[in-house]
């Protein structure tokens, strides 16, 4: 027998408190690394974007769209020593397009050229015979493998989406899509979720005032070092133009794309600390209920000679070893239900957010580490109570 | 019996016009009252008196467990008004047992580990820590229960264990406090057995405060406190 053991046996000393505080920590833990795998896995997704890759968008909000030329003009861009800053280019439109077969399914659906298209989106992989069939095909469109697999279509499907931003074609169609070929991606830079089609059919049928508009230009500079002053000089070029252009690297496009999602993170990331002081709370709370009902104890161990810093230490190693106990489960269950379960369904479902949304190492370390210094802090006040226990009166005895 | 005689030459415990006040409610109540005492080694006394009378403020002084207003306190050659908390501490812990009325046992500790408690305040083997537990366990007469938590014994069982847990320590003084309060006859009885056998065969200073008069026959000095003065 020593201390520590003294230590342990006094937290198995109420098996239900201890099972509740346990529960508590461990889910405590829980949210906070969800909470936290959450917002780093958002920050994740900014690393997979590339460096050279430029979004050129109307100025005043991406909602507002670009004259068709303006992909010419910024594919022709050249520095000052007359030498070209672009070395691809391509358009895009955001189409906003539904199935109605799948009215709750949200999935992204773009017009692209499917000439350009590809020399900029280099990581999006067709097969050859797939991609002569998407460019012979004018109402054709390639779909990623994920929400092929999801929605079940396979290279031949017809299908028919409605636009809320376009609504019907000119003609009174619907738009009608084939099914020519389905990508995968050699980067999480491009999710495996979006419904690509011919920007050309898209042109054909929406009303004359929206023709030859473009959502957004997307471009690759030439030398990925100095994209910031090629991002300078597309917007420079366009400064006296009606419609203004603001050119950001695809990393700056992404978070401003996702600003709503990325203040609702922000606040996920302060919540994650509320939780850690919720867990304090809950175990200074155990704590103290335990140390009170055990002040006679720790009386008459001081009346036998421990000294005050004894009885703290003793205290301190408690508290430690409850949030220990707890941190235990709670990284367990967060591996099970945040790494495992939560992580393949994300990564499935919401590739653009979350392209990689596993708990990392460090994250699992913060939480033990968080859990163990809450512990320790959470027994200070306890501890400094016993320290300063006046043995006499808590002995309760009257002369 | 006899009151006030004495069995051995040397002072286990010498007290000197100690004064002991507290203040409640602003009001002042001196509770011991230029009290002195001297209690010689090997000595086994009784401090009777009613309840109010100071006596367990004495004992608590006795066992530096608080400090007098004035006065000068010795117990086993140390100076106890004169120490710092932490120094009178250590002190108790190498030279004075302390039997409480309510056994004060640690449940979650068995028989034995509940005796080795206060050899965690000295350095030694946990072999070493063990077998003088055993031992102290052996003189109180419950070897056969070391490994009983203290639910598991009867009251005078417990507080035959808290008798072998304050003597563990081969301490100069024993301190009892009401130590037989808490017992029936039977029970009160075979401890008052074991103080006498402990003052007896190991010549402990066994200094009890009791409302018993029937254990305090069993001492060899009877003193009665009265209003903080001793009669």
């Amino acid at each position: 027998m020593n201390l520590p053991g003294l230590a342990v046996r006094n937290i198995y000393r109420n098996p239900v408190r201890l099972a509740l505080t346990v529960a508590g920590v461990a889910v405590a833990l829980l949210t906070f690394v969800t909470l936290r795998t959450a917002v780093m896995s958002w920050d994740e997704a900014k690393n997979y974007t590339l460096k050279d890759r430029l979004v050129t968008r109307h100025k005043i909000t991406f909602v507002m769209d670009l004259p068709k030329n303006y992909a010419d003009d910024v594919r022709d861009l050249k520095g000052a020593d007359g030498k070209p800053l672009i070395r691809a280019s391509t358009y895009l439109n955001w189409f906003g397009g539904k199935d109605p077969a799948h009215e709750n399914d949200f999935f992204a659906t773009i017009a692209a050229d499917h000439n350009t298209f590809l020399t900029v989106y280099d990581e999006i992989k067709i097969p050859d015979d797939q991609l002569k069939a998407f460019n012979e095909t004018r109402n054709g469109a390639v779909v990623g493998d994920l929400l092929a697999a999801k929605f079940n279509w396979k290279v031949g499907d017809n299908i028919t989406l409605e636009s809320p931003i376009f609504g019907a074609r000119e003609n009174g169609e619907p738009w009608a899509f084939k099914i020519v070929g389905l990508y995968t991606t050699t980067s999480k830079a491009v999710d495996r979720q979006t419904f690509y089609f011919r920007w050309d059919y898209m042109n054909d049928g929406v009303r004359a005032e929206a023709k030859d508009r473009v959502g957004w230009i997307a471009s690759r500079s030439v030398d990925a070092a100095h994209a910031a002053e090629v991002t300078a000089a597309i917007d420079k070029r366009f400064d006296d133009a009606d419609t203004q252009t603001l050119t950001q690297d695809e990393a700056s496009f992404f978070q401003g794309f996702m600003g709503m999602v990325s203040s609702v993170l922000a606040i996920m990331s302060y919540l994650s600390y509320i939780i850690l002081a919720i867990l304090g709370l809950i175990l200074a709370n155990a704590i103290s209920m335990s140390v009170r009902e055990r002040t006679n104890e720790y009386a008459s161990m001081k009346a036998i000679g421990f000294h005050a810093k004894t009885l703290a230490s003793l205290i301190l190693t408690e508290s430690t070893l409850i949030a220990l106990a707890g941190a235990i489960p709670g990284v367990i269950l967060s591996y099970l239900i945040v790494d495992v379960a939560l992580g393949d369904f994300l990564e499935y479902n919401l590739a653009n957010f979350f392209p990689v949304f596993r708990v990392k190492i460090w994250t699992y370390a913060e939480a033990v580490a968080a859990a163990t210094v809450i512990g320790l802090f959470a027994g200070i006040v306890p501890a400094l109570t016993v320290a300063r226990l006046n043995v006499v009166e808590n002995l309760r005895r009257v002369a | 019996m006899s009151t006030e005689q004495s069995k051995s030459v040397g002072s286990a415990i010498s007290i000197k016009g100690v004064v002991k006040e507290f203040t409640r409610g602003g009001q002042t109540l001196r509770v011991l009252n230029s009290l002195d005492l001297e209690v010689p080694e090997g000595s086994f006394e009784a401090l009777m008196g009613p309840s109010g009378s100071g006596k367990s403020t004495l004992l608590n002084l006795i066992a530096g467990l608080d400090k007098p207003t004035s006065g000068e306190i010795t117990v086993a050659g140390a100076r106890l008004d004169k120490m710092s908390d932490a120094e009178i501490t250590s002190w108790r812990a190498a030279n004075v047992g302390i039997v409480f009325q309510s056994y004060n046992l640690l449940p979650v500790l068995t028989a034995l580990e509940n005796v080795e408690l206060p050899l965690l305040l000295h350095k030694m083997t946990a072999a070493e820590r063990k077998k003088r537990a055993q031992i102290a366990l052996d003189i109180v007469g419950l070897s056969d229960r070391v490994g009983h938590y203290p639910r598991m014994l009867s009251g005078g069982q417990e507080q035959r264990v808290a008798i072998a847990r304050a003597i563990v320590n081969d301490p100069k003084v024993i301190i009892g406090d009401e130590p037989t309060g808490d017992l029936d006859r039977n029970s009160a009885d075979e401890i008052l057995k074991l103080f006498e056998q402990l003052n007896r065969e190991l010549g402990k200073t066994i200094i009890m405060v009791t409302h018993d008069p029937e254990a305090a026959e069993r001492a060899t000095v009877i003193r009665r406190l009265n209003k903080g003065v001793l009669a």
